[in-house]
This record gives C-alpha cells, sequence and structure tokens, in this order.
C-alpha cells in the first residue's frame, strides 16, 4: 500500500437500524480518514453508534448510504464472499465483549484466523500464535482451554487472534474494558507501538479518557455524527 | 484438512454424545439394511437358482402357428391385423415337438446355451402296495437331464447309477414317495393311456424342495415313457441350460421367432413368485430405512440445536473471515461424520450379522430346500445402504447449516450486549 493512500476512509456513512416505527437513524453521515501508522479513537455516550461505524468500518454490515474504502478499494460492490475475504486478510477486529471459540484452546483460537488465510504450515502457524500470545502476556496459558481463562485473560486472547494475519486495519470496540490498570495499559502501549512501528491503522471505541488521550486523534460523536475531530499526535 | 472442517471436527467431538446417539441410530440402519437384503436376496437366489437346476433356464415346448397362416384369404388377414394390433395375437398350438434332435442341435449352436435335454412329459397313475397316487411322468434322456439340470444333487437316495443299469427304474420325488410309502429297492405299478399297468423299480429318490414337484415327480427312461403314455417319437419339451441366465428372457424370444416353438424364460414361467420375492425385499429395505430416517431426525435436532448453541462462535467466525460457505461447511461436515462413520461402521456391522445368521439353522421346504439361512453377499445392499445414510443424513444436515450460513453476524454482535 503506498502512503498517499488512507488505510480505511468514509465518507458520508448512513445508517438506519429496526424496522418501521422502531427505526433509528444510527449514523448520520459519519465521515473518517485513518492514515498507516495512526491510533484513532472514537468517544461518545452511549449508544451514539460507535458500535455501529465499526460494524460497518469492519465490514460486518453495509451501511444505507455513503462509501468506504480499505486501501485504494471501494467495498461496496463486493460480494460477501470478497467482503469475507477482507476480513480476513485486511482486518482485525476486537469486539467489545470478548468473543473466544469454546471449544478451543487459547492458542488454537488465535490460530483459527491463520488457517482461514492458509499459505503457512501448522507449525508456523502455532509458532506465530505463541509469538502473539506472549506480547500480550498469555505465554503461560497457551495450551488452557479458553473455558479455563478469566475475562481479562480471553479479552487479551481476542486481541492477539485479531493481529494474527497482520492486519492493515485493527478495529476495537473498548479492547481494555474489561482489563485492570496494569494491563489495560500493557494492551494499549502493545497495540500502539505496533501501528506506529509496522504503519497500520488502529481505530478504537473507549471510555477510558486516558486511553484516548493517548492517541493520534479523537473523535467525538453524538447522535450518529462525530461533532469533533481533534489531533493529539 | 480444510479450515472449516477442522473446525467441524472439533464441534463433533464437543458434542459426541448427542451425535453419538444419531451415529447408532445410522449404524444400525445400515447393518439392517444389509442384513435383510442379504437375507431377502440370499432366499430368492436359491429359489431362483432351485428352479433353474430343476426345470431350466428356457424350456421349449409346443409347436404354434399364427392363425394368420391357416387362412389365405385377405379378409381373414385384415382380421388378424386388427387382433394384433389390440395386443391379442392368438396363436395356434400342436402338442410337443416332433424334431427334438434337430432343435436340440440348432440350440446347442448358442454360445450362451451350455446343454439342452429332451424330456416326454404326461400324467399316469402310480400304485404301491399302500396306495395310488397321481404322477406326472418324465421320460428322459439321462446323460441329457444330468447334463441339463441339478438332478444329480438333488438325490437324497439310492444311486443314480443304480437307476442307469436297472431296465425299467424310476427316480420318485421325495414326498411323492413319502405317500406311496416306498423306498429305494420297491416296486411300483404305472397305468397310463396304456391300460397295461407295468412295473418299475425305484432306483432313487429325489427332492429338490419345491413341494409342488416333490410330490408329483418320477423320472424314468424316455422310450419307457413313450410307451406308457402311448406317445412314440414324442417329445414335449426341451429343457435348455444357459450360461448367462439372466439373458433367458432375450434367448427364449429368439428361439421361439427361429423355431415356431413356445419357449418360456424362468423369469416368465414364476414371473408371480420372483414378484413376492422382490416385494418382500422392497418392504424390508422399506421398513429398515425407517431406522437410518429416524437417525437423520436426531441429526437434524441435534444440528438445530448446535446452530443455536454457536450463534456466537458463527458470528466471530464470520468476523475472522470465514465465508457462508465455510459455516455451513462445518455443520454439514458434522453430517458427513456421522454418515461416513455409521457407513462403514454399519457396513463392518452387517456383513458380521449376515455371517452370523446364515449359521443359523433352519428347515426350509415348500418353494425350495434348505437347512440353514441363505443369505446373499452383494455390494449393492452396501451401497444403497450408504447411500441411503447419505441421503438422509445429508438431507437433515442441510437445513441446519444453511440457517447457520445465512445467519448475519452483525445481528448477533449486536445483540450480545454491545
Ligand atoms: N436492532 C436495532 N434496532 C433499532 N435500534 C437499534 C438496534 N440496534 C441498536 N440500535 C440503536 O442504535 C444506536 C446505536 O447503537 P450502538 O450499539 O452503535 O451504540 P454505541 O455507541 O456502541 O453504545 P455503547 O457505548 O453503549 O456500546 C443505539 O441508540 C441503539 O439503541
Ligand atoms: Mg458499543
Amino acid at each position: 500500500m503506498d502512503d498517499t493512500a488512507s488505510s480505511l476512509a468514509c465518507h458520508g456513512l448512513e445508517k438506519y437500524l429496526g424496522e418501521d416505527e422502531s427505526r433509528v437513524h444510527v449514523l448520520r453521515g459519519v465521515s473518517l480518514a485513518i492514515n498507516p501508522g495512526e491510533v484513532h479513537a472514537v468517544v461518545g455516550p452511549s449508544g451514539c453508534g460507535k458500535s455501529s461505524l465499526l460494524y460497518i468500518l469492519g465490514l460486518l454490515d453495509r451501511p444505507d448510504a455513503g462509501t468506504l474504502w480499505i486501501g485504494r478499494e471501494e467495498i461496496a460492490t463486493l460480494s460477501d464472499d470478497l467482503l469475507s475475504a477482507r476480513r480476513n486478510e485486511e482486518l482485525g477486529f476486537i469486539f467489545q465483549f470478548h468473543f473466544l471459540l469454546q471449544d478451543f484452546t487459547a492458542i488454537e483460537n488465535v490460530v483459527i484466523p491463520m488457517r482461514r488465510l492458509g499459505g503457512s504450515t501448522d507449525g508456523e502457524m502455532r509458532e506465530r500464535a505463541a509469538g502473539l500470545l506472549d506480547a500480550v502476556g498469555l505465554s503461560d496459558k497457551a495450551d488452557r482451554s479458553s473455558r479455563a481463562l478469566s475475562g481479562g485473560e480471553q479479552q487479551r486472547v481476542a486481541i492477539a487472534r485479531a493481529l494474527a494475519n497482520d492486519p492493515a486495519v485493527i478495529l476495537a470496540d473498548e479492547p481494555t474494558g474489561n482489563l485492570d490498570t496494569a494491563n489495560s495499559a500493557r494492551v494499549f502501549a502493545l497495540l500502539k507501538d505496533l501501528v506506529h512501528r509496522e504503519r497500520k491503522a488502529l481505530l478504537l471505541v473507549t471510555h477510558n479518557p486516558a486511553i484516548a488521550q493517548a492517541c493520534d486523534w479523537i473523535h467525538t460523536m453524538r447522535d450518529g455524527l462525530i461533532v469533533d475531530s481533534a489531533w493529539h499526535g | 484438512m480444510s479450515p472449516a472442517s477442522h473446525i467441524a471436527l472439533r464441534f463433533t467431538v464437543s458434542r459426541k454424545r448427542s451425535l453419538a446417539l444419531s451415529l447408532v441410530g445410522v449404524i444400525f440402519g445400515v447393518a439392517f439394511f444389509i442384513l435383510t437384503q442379504a437375507q431377502t436376496q440370499g432366499f430368492e437366489r436359491y429359489f431362483i437358482q432351485t428352479i433353474i437346476g430343476t426345470s431350466g433356464a428356457v424350456i421349449i415346448s409346443d409347436r404354434f402357428q399364427s392363425r394368420y397362416t391357416s387362412f389365405s384369404d385377405a379378409g381373414a388377414r385384415a382380421a388378424e391385423d386388427v387382433m394384433r394390433s389390440r395386443g391379442q395375437g392368438r396363436r395356434k398350438y400342436y402338442e410337443g415337438i416332433t424334431n427334438a434332435a434337430e432343435i436340440m442341435r440348432v440350440a446347442r449352436q448358442f454360445s450362451n446355451v451350455s446343454a439342452c435335454a429332451p424330456v416326454v412329459q404326461g400324467t399316469v397313475g402310480i400304485r404301491s402296495n399302500f396306495t395310488s397316487e397321481v404322477l406326472s411322468v418324465q421320460g428322459v434322456d439321462l446323460d441329457a437331464q444330468l447334463a441339463a439340470t441339478a438332478l444329480r444333487s438333488q438325490i437324497i437316495a439310492g444311486r443314480i447309477e443304480d437307476y442307469r443299469a436297472s431296465r425299467a427304474g424310476v427316480m420318485l420325488g421325495s414326498l411323492l414317495a413319502d405317500k406311496l410309502q416306498v423306498g429305494v429297492g420297491d416296486t411300483v405299478q404305472m397305468t397310463g393311456p396304456d391300460p397295461k399297468p407295468r412295473t418299475f423299480t425305484v432306483t432313487a429318490i429325489f427332492r429338490t424342495g419345491n413341494n409342488i414337484i416333490d410330490e408329483r415327480r418320477g423320472y424314468i427312461e424316455q422310450r419307457a415313457a413313450q410307451g406308457l403314455l402311448k406317445k412314440p417319437g414324442l417329445v414335449s419339451v426341451i429343457i435348455v441350460k444357459l450360461r448367462d441366465p439372466d439373458r433367458a428372457p432375450e434367448i427364449a424370444a429368439h428361439f421361439e421367432r427361429l423355431f415356431g416353438h413356445r419357449a418360456r424364460s424362468w423369469q416368465e414361467r414364476e414371473r408371480g413368485n420372483l414378484q413376492i420375492f422382490s416385494t418382500l425385499r422392497l418392504s424390508a429395505g422399506i421398513t429398515v430405512s425407517l431406522i437410518i430416517l429416524l437417525a437423520g431426525f436426531l441429526i437434524f435436532n441435534t444440528l438445530t440445536m448446535a446452530v443455536m448453541e454457536k450463534i456466537r462462535e458463527i458470528a466471530i467466525l464470520r468476523s475472522m473471515g470465514y465465508r457462508r460457505l465455510d459455516i455451513s461447511v462445518i455443520f454439514l461436515g458434522q453430517g458427513i461424520l456421522v454418515a461416513t462413520i455409521g457407513s462403514v461402521l454399519g457396513a463392518a456391522a452387517g456383513a458380521l450379522f449376515t455371517y452370523l445368521v446364515s449359521l443359523i439353522p433352519i428347515k426350509v421346504t415348500g418353494f425350495f430346500y434348505t437347512d440353514r439361512f441363505l443369505v446373499a453377499w452383494s455390494w449393492q445392499h452396501y451401497l444403497t445402504a450408504a447411500a441411503i445414510a447419505f441421503i438422509a443424513v445429508l438431507g437433515a444436515s442441510f437445513l441446519p447449516a444453511r440457517r447457520a450460513a445465512n445467519l448475519a453476524p452483525v445481528a448477533t454482535l449486536r445483540g450480545s450486549g454491545q
């Protein structure tokens, strides 16, 4: 990817949710551009549409209006299978609630996106997964069943999993919501360092002012709109 | 292994208890299907073997003549055409075969024909010291008869060689011998159109297993039969043995056209009985297939629950880039696994059951004679059972799999608290 293109950009995104009377205009024209090497925070009150925006940027939902690019590719026309492929290759998604696959161990959870990507041997995949788990401080729990991990540990496995395929864009919905201060700082430092070092792009939703302040950009959302974007870099 | 089947395998293992129940259903369904088919076809094949061994694959009998050739005027010809077009092609028969040697010489030139035997048939009275009975007498040429039928293996008392050596010997059906209360060495008297009774010595007793034959038939020398029946030089039927009895209908049709004699295949002669066997086989197959269908329902149930239980994990997999197809493979894969393991183990169990059943002693007479359970070994039974298992199980897995594939990940993710 050349540096003149944003890693992720959207323009005038709109989204309606619900049917008929309960129909809500959740996003009312959101525009953003995230360049390689930048960490962006989205803050705003509960219900303002932060998660909805992330689902659209994460190609899990389609906007009702507006355009979206990943790198130089406009994604509106992509088929479902191609969207899946982009999610697998380009995006890492960290959910507000840690979602691991129950029947798999920590390391196997990290390997799952790699398997879909293909091209590596089992040994290579496990080695890379072990490195990622080490980076989030879980090297000693790699072979534990995900059922036997605490909430914070599961969250960290989910973060390692989001990085599994070395994505260009990382989208995180309150990634540190379940973590204590020490782990929260550690995970954020890891992500931020990775973004700056490897020129990736990170967009994270957070309620934690300390984390927001440490980002390059802070976007404040209210009622489906970005009302303020401030650079902190 | 594809990424999706890897996950399918893990999901299957984690649901092993409920899937095991379906698996047991498939195994037993497949095994019982194979067992019932092996049995019904075993008996059917033996029945066919019996009738071919006793009466030949094709029987050539009376000469016929199209009615049409016996009239020369055009009007009759037109009438005949009308009758033919109604499918009533009526033919006039003349009893027996006068040129038997010639017909057999030609018939033997067919590569599928392995032997021919001329037989003189008729009904006579038979008397022992005990009682009188009706005898369907068969005047045979012994060597031709032995070559064309399974007579030698049907002998249960006495010896063929004694019959051959004796001047006026008779081989009697086992049930008829019982009725007459005669054994090997006893004498009987036969009375036919020629009122003068003739004496024969019982030199052997045979059992085909077919009651109708065993209580009526007796074999005597051909010339003697012709004398007894007052039909010198006449042959009633020619028994034809074929190398490939399945092709009997074509050969029979060909012989009819060639010789102008009626020729009937065993399939035509035994149509009714054969239909009973195939109906039995079908109904056993359907009944046992229900077990497999039941297993299908169990799978449907298990997988539907699995999809509901894994709804969040499906959404995560989708968010990580797993395609719709991958998701359906994950659930279909569980079905494929159950169907594959079920078919393999079921086939093994089916083969074992079939073998064990074949050891069970059981006496059957009526249609044929056997003293143990008859089974047929046919790969087609195994293939059919596996096909039914796959259709039932994959059919049952399809709906849950499609449902899982069509789940919108965002609906699940949003519903989970964000
Ligand atoms: N299925 C739905 N039908 C109608 N409205 C919905 C539906 N799902 C979400 N909403 C509404 O959309 C709005 C945006 O929701 P969203 O989850 O994006 O908020 P959020 O900013 O992530 O909030 P939070 O900080 O609590 O996670 C909310 O007002 C919510 O009530
Ligand atoms: Mg949210």
